[in-house]
């Protein structure tokens, strides 16, 4: 837990005003604290003001407490703590972490701000780009890059037991995404905050052949002799 | 002639990080003095500190936001909640909604992964 921020009443009052209580002894008692000759039992400037973000500059930050190296690094295991949402529900998968718009860069924090459930930042998304269907041999609708959600782990698909309908409790199932280039498709996961992985399409090999090489000699065995 | 609804605010922008704060504190201050007139309006069943706490557990939810233009937006969709509850355009259930962790066992995570599988949330 960050530790509370000094009282607001030490940062309203400007330095000069400031009670300057210096404890004036004896000269032959000088003291180890007044090595320095500065007041050191009034409370030193803050780094930084109420009119600055939470954290503005790089190498100062706001609140008192700074991120340890363990809280930056990213994290693979399911985070129990994170704050729920009014849609949690007993299908919800676990988030590893929860966007909360304090992360560095300069892209919108579309996670906080879209409403949508948090437990979509703990699902993962593929991002590929769709084959072509195997009977036909054209390249049109190859070319772009699609977004899919994965199968949840319980609530994905049951039988309704009234009529045996397929109920689900996917809210994502059968939705994908269409963008016309992949980065387009991974600046969209990282505004969202989903975990996603790229899936790298096999591209077609277009062998060039020559009909003049069936005839060519060849010193070894023929495997099919094309000539009679 | 057209007079904007009761509570409407005029949509600006911050012009820096003290009127952003300004704009925040004054809605959480809002939501607070509103807390009594929501439990009376809605006729929930529950002290009106409870209905504070919410509010100050949503503003807490994104106290270190690190952009203005997100802070903006923040704030704006809590000008329109509470727009939208204090001129009784909600009904019980949207206010509700806000405190189903509380009250719903079934709308929390579990606290560790043996309570989870337990639940069977495998």
């Amino acid at each position: 837990m960050p530790l509370l921020p000094r009282p607001a009443t030490a940062r309203l009052l400007a330095a000069a005003v400031r009670p300057a209580s210096r404890r004036l002894g004896p000269a032959s008692a000088r003291t180890y604290a007044d090595e320095g000759a500065h007041d050191r039992s009034v409370q030193p400037d803050p780094k930084s003001s109420t009119s600055d973000a939470p954290s503005a500059k790089p190498g100062d930050s706001a609140m008192i407490r700074q991120q340890g190296p363990a809280e930056g690094a990213p994290r693979h295991k399911p985070d129990y703590d994170v704050a729920v949402d009014y849609r949690t529900s007993k299908f919800s998968p676990i988030p590893m972490r929860v966007m909360d718009g304090s992360e560095p860069g300069e892209a919108v924090a579309a996670a906080v701000l879209s409403g949508a459930p948090t437990e979509l930042q703990a699902r993962t998304v593929r991002i590929y780009r769709p084959a072509k269907t195997a009977t036909q041999s054209g390249t049109w609708h190859g070319h772009h890059w699609r977004m899919d959600w994965d199968v949840l782990e319980k609530g994905h698909r049951w039988e309704n037991p009234l009529m045996g309908w397929q109920s689900s409790a996917d809210f994502m199932q059968g939705t994908h995404l269409n963008f016309n280039t992949k980065q387009d498709a991974i600046d969209f996961a990282n505004k969202q905050g989903y975990e996603y992985f790229v899936q790298e399409p096999n591209e077609r090999r277009i062998v060039p052949k020559a009909y003049a090489n069936n005839f060519l000699h060849s010193p070894k065995r023929l495997k099919h002799i094309r000539t009679k | 002639m057209i007079n904007p609804t009761y509570l409407a605010q005029k949509t600006r922008t911050s012009v820096n990080w003290a009127d952003a704060r300004r704009r925040v504190i004054k809605s959480y201050r809002d939501w607070l003095r509103a807390a009594p007139e929501i439990q009376q309006m809605y006729s929930l069943n529950m002290p009106v500190s409870a209905i504070r706490t919410k509010a100050r557990q949503e503003f807490e939810r994104h106290r270190y936001v690190a952009q203005l233009p997100t802070v903006d937006v923040l704030i704006t969709k809590s000008n329109e909640e509470y727009q939208e509850t204090i001129n009784y355009w909600k009904q019980l259930t949207h206010v509700l909604k806000y405190f189903r962790a509380e009250d719903d066992p079934k709308a929390r995570l579990p606290h560790n992964f043996v309570a989870g599988f337990l639940e069977g949330r495998n």
